[in-house]
């Protein structure tokens, strides 16, 4: 990774303060250098920490256009007031200033730790709960994400829209690529390899060979790696060796016996555990050959653990996927070893439960289609926006009025609490199928009690009272608590009915103290909120 | 706009702030994080105090932005919206009887889709090459002995790979035997795979044969009778481990700890922590979700989610298309965290993180600063990826950083009094 040094600095720590290591987020007191020795008891301090995600709540929040964010610099010279994107380019120019030594000295007064937004209102870096805390960073994320991407790679058809990134980029687009047998790139190592070690594809096709499984190419494909070379050619040593003993027992094999669970069994002859939970279990070495250390020989020394025939099994079955071993095992732990045991039918198939080839697997989101227990579904068909004009009074006012609204109430259909027939899995991709709220008469009040406008206590009294002499509200989820609330029978449309059957008992509590403000009530049902 | 703080001082107050401007605000479709946050606020505290009128109206109004094909704060809101209703509806136990999304046949990942889900962003490797690299540099010394990891994680052994490959490539060549132990047990959690443990464990065994590492693999499982949640079963799994005598043994906590519970079961967190003291291992690596999503209050536990989970959001609205499958897929898996964390406090699966510093202190153990090699080799990674990840070092744990905001942490620990002479190349 040297050769990414000098660009490393930059863009490694991608808050973009040009530090490597230390994030300006400004959530803890900055990290104190890394201790000298292994051993180094940590102190039980506990640390005030702040909600996750939000910045130091001191910070003061800063919002600029973008025309400002983007000629702001972060290192500014008291003296001439000159910009500078580093911290050194700016202590060197000072210097020219001839400042007498006193004043040559930093100011070592505290500043306000600073935060920034994103100037573009429909960014969530917008809020201020958001804010990034370095100039750089969000000067960085502003150009990104609202900005023209300029910078074009030249080998692939990646945009972006800071030089930097493009930068970076190109230094790695290319370079290194590491092929796996099934096909896909990699350009990075330590993806490859993990691909690799798992790849379906791979493990398909040694069931289908049923010979000894390819040889681990490890090399990325432009680079030479000495170390893969020998040790791809000695796993090939290896399984030349093991060929022979791996399909000798093939056919010896007809008992099944699954494999990891020969070690549990073995494990649990220490019946007693009254000594603690966690005994050593101590096995004598000749128990432990007969399990898991068969594996082991398989894997390197061939010949001593072709003696016997359960060895041999496990070696067969531990080293190679591809092994017929299984082939024979009618396998009564799992419908996997029966499908290992096939080796014309590729593993894919048994496999699967939702299995899909690279790409959308077709399952939906949490349940089968047919499963129906998800009856209620609140995203299917949200109400559609009112009119803009329809002021707070009447938004909340409509909103009362349909959670009062008898059986099959448009603000129960809006939340998709239609009844069983609701089968909506997909949100987003059902919208248009529900049926819609019909639009309500908007009432038009006077212009000032319009949207936008500060908190108006008379809005606030307007809506109280109304509140206060609406008939009691129907719950619609049945939240009416104690032995009041719930309904007959179990099930949704149980729940459906006694909705549009006024059950007036349910919710009358909050509804008649006013409905703003959160009841007190000594709940017999202690819902353990 | 005040701030979610001053809201959250007084349930009283709140209700009666939630005025006409915010859901007119939210119906004209700003979608500004603070207005959202403050509804699900609203909602939240409406929710504790069982009013349900107020509960129905701010639903009703966070209904009108959410939605799960907009932008990352819409799909967020959908999502804990959703939770927030599945919580709601449960409060009528007639409906307990449908059975909450929670039991639900949640989607199963081929391993490529999941191997690939782990590349798309730093999020998980950034905590696998770290706990790596401390293995490596606590095994270093120990050439002659087996090296015994204990996988305790909810990734399916994606983090074996690049150690065997490592280990391979080791001067001094790969140790004797390296054994992977994984519990049978594990906390009913996405990611989900089509495949058994023991057909992954195949397949690393086969990686291993590649490379010449000599491998072996057990899933340890719990006994049935035991029956039980998944801290019981975690429980049996444990008493039935095999440790053999002169084993460099590893335990590796990845995603792990905050699915064990507080206290109230045979296997808290301490325990757990107590056993692991007692096998003595070389090298503890803990790496987790740098965030406390376990408070008693619904509203902070909420907030807490809304303020945390708009990372994942904004990272898969970074690198992933509108309406790429794939993202909605990802964000469902959240969506289910989600509703875990809103459920009822100490409901069957637990969610607390935390970074655990006190807690592996009074259970024996002591920091172990990362290498400076490791340290490297984790920048390098982040390095592979966009620009956006960052890292940060705060004691002796490393923080991935998403925009400056804390996401995982990484930190490795080693039995106090234990000696690293051997284990750290001079």
């Amino acid at each position: 990774m040297m050769e990414y040094e000098n660009s490393s600095v930059m863009t490694v720590s991608n808050s973009g303060s040009g530090e490597a290591s230390v994030s300006s987020s400004g959530q803890l007191p900055p990290a104190a250098p890394p201790s000298l020795g292994p051993l180094q008891p940590i102190p039980v301090v506990k640390k005030k920490r702040n909600l996750p995600g939000t910045p130091d709540p001191e910070a003061e929040v800063i919002a600029l256009s973008p025309k400002t964010l983007m000629a702001t610099n972060r290192f500014v010279c008291e003296i001439c007031n000159k910009g500078f994107q580093r911290d050194q380019n700016l202590q060197l120019h000072r210097r020219g200033h001839n400042l007498p030594w006193k004043l040559r000295q930093r100011t070592g007064k505290e500043v306000r730790k600073r935060v920034y937004v994103c100037p573009e209102p429909t960014c969530v870096h917008h809020d201020p709960s958001r804010a990034l805390g370095d100039l750089t960073g969000i000067k960085k994320h502003f150009c990104r994400k609202h900005g023209e991407k300029k910078w074009k790679c030249d080998k692939c058809s990646k945009k972006y829209a800071v030089q930097s990134d493009w930068k970076a980029h190109s230094k790695v687009c290319g370079t290194r690529e590491y092929r796996c047998d099934c096909g896909t790139l990699f350009s990075r190592r330590d993806s490859f390899i993990t691909h690799r070690a798992f790849c379906d594809a791979l493990a398909e096709e040694s069931a289908k060979a049923g010979t000894t499984p390819p040889t681990a190419n490890l090399k990325p494909a432009s680079e030479d790696d000495g170390k893969a070379e020998a040790a791809s050619e000695k796993a090939t040593e290896a399984e030349e060796a093991t060929a022979t003993v791996e399909t000798a027992p093939a056919v010896a094999v007809d008992a099944p016996l699954p494999l990891p669970k020969v070690a549990p069994p073995l494990e649990r002859q220490e019946p007693e555990k009254s000594a603690g939970l966690l005994p050593y279990v101590r096995q004598s070495p000749v128990a432990l050959a007969n399990t898991s250390s068969a594996a082991v020989a398989a894997s390197t020394t061939t010949s001593s653990s072709s003696n016997s025939n359960n060895i041999s099994m496990f070696a067969s079955i531990f080293a190679s996927v591809s092994a017929t071993t299984a082939a024979h095992s009618s396998t009564t732990f799992s419908d996997l070893m029966g499908a290992m045991g096939h080796p014309d039918r590729s593993l894919a198939e048994p496999l699967s439960l939702c299995l899909a080839p690279n790409g959308g697997p077709p399952s939906s989101l949490f349940s089968p289609p047919q499963n129906q227990s998800h009856d209620w579904r609140p995203f299917s068909a949200p109400p559609p926006p009112p009119s803009p004009h329809m002021s707070a009074t009447a938004l909340l006012q409509k909103a009362a009025q349909m959670g009062a609204a008898a059986t099959g109430s448009s603000f129960l259909k809006g939340f998709g609490l239609d009844g069983p027939g609701d089968s909506s899995l997909r949100w987003g991709h059902h919208r248009q199928q529900q049926q819609h709220l019909e639009p309500e008469p908007s009432p038009m009040l006077p212009s000032g009690l319009g949207l936008g406008l500060p908190y108006e206590q008379d809005l606030m009294m307007g809506s109280s009272a109304l509140f206060g002499t609406k008939p009691a509200t129907l719950d619609f989820l049945g939240l009416g608590m104690g032995p009041v609330g719930g309904t007959p029978n179990g099930g949704l449309s149980a729940l459906m009915t006694s909705i549009g059957s006024s059950s007036l008992d349910i919710g009358t509590g909050p509804a008649t103290t006013g409905g703003w403000e959160g009841t007190e009530r000594k709940s017999t049902s202690s819902a353990n909120l | 706009m005040k701030g979610a703080g001053e809201l959250m001082s007084s349930d009283a107050n709140a209700s009666s702030l939630f005025d006409g401007q915010l859901a007119g605000a939210a119906l004209r479709g700003c979608l500004d994080g603070g207005c959202i946050e403050k509804l699900l606020l609203h909602c939240a505290t409406a929710l504790e105090a069982n009013d349900a009128t107020l509960v129905q109206q701010v639903m009703w109004v966070l209904n009108n932005i959410a939605s799960p094909n907009g932008d990352p704060n819409q799909r967020l809101t959908a999502w804990l919206l959703r939770a927030l209703v599945a919580r709601a509806a449960r409060l009528c136990p007639t409906l307990t009887a449908a059975g909450g999304p929670a039991a639900s046949c949640a989607r199963r990942m081929s391993v490529t889709d999941l191997v690939g889900y782990l590349d798309l962003t730093p999020w998980h490797r950034f905590g696998f090459t770290a706990s790596n690299g401390a293995i490596l540099k606590a095994v270093q010394g120990k050439k002659q002995s087996v090296v015994h990891v204990l996988d305790f994680g909810v990734y399916h052994c994606t983090q074996w790979p690049t150690l065997i490959d490592a280990l391979a490539k080791r001067p001094e060549g790969p140790p004797p035997l390296l054994r992977v132990t994984v519990p049978s047990a594990r906390p009913p959690v996405t990611p989900y795979l089509n495949l058994s443990t023991e057909e992954i464990g195949l397949r690393l065994a086969n990686f291993a044969k590649s490379r010449s590492v000599p491998f072996e693999f057990n899933v340890v499982e719990y006994s049935h009778s035991d029956g039980g949640g998944f801290p019981e079963q975690l429980a049996s799994c444990l008493s039935a481990l095999e440790l053999r005598e002169d084993e460099a043994v590893v335990v590796n906590c990845q995603s792990w700890m905050r699915y064990l519970p507080e206290e109230g079961s045979c296997l808290t967190k301490d325990t757990f922590l107590e056993l692991i003291h007692r096998v003595n291992p070389c090298v503890v690596t803990v790496s987790d979700e740098d965030a406390d999503l376990d408070s008693p209050r619904l509203s902070s536990r909420i907030m807490a989610c809304f303020n945390y989970l708009w990372i994942p959001f904004d990272a898969l609205e970074t690198f992933l298309p509108k309406e790429s499958e794939q993202r909605m897929e990802y964000e469902g898996d959240i969506g289910e965290k989600i509703e875990r964390i809103v459920s009822f406090h100490g409901a069957e699966v637990v969610e607390s993180g935390e970074r655990f510093s006190g807690r592996m202190a009074r259970a024996g153990f002591a920091g172990v600063v990362f290498e400076e090699e490791v340290v490297a080799e984790v920048k390098a990674v982040l390095e592979e990826h966009a620009s956006g990840w960052g890292m940060k070092r705060e004691e002796d744990m490393l923080v991935l950083t998403w925009k400056g905001h804390n996401s995982v942490f990484t930190s490795s620990w080693a039995p106090t009094g234990f000696s690293h002479r051997n284990q750290i190349s001079t």
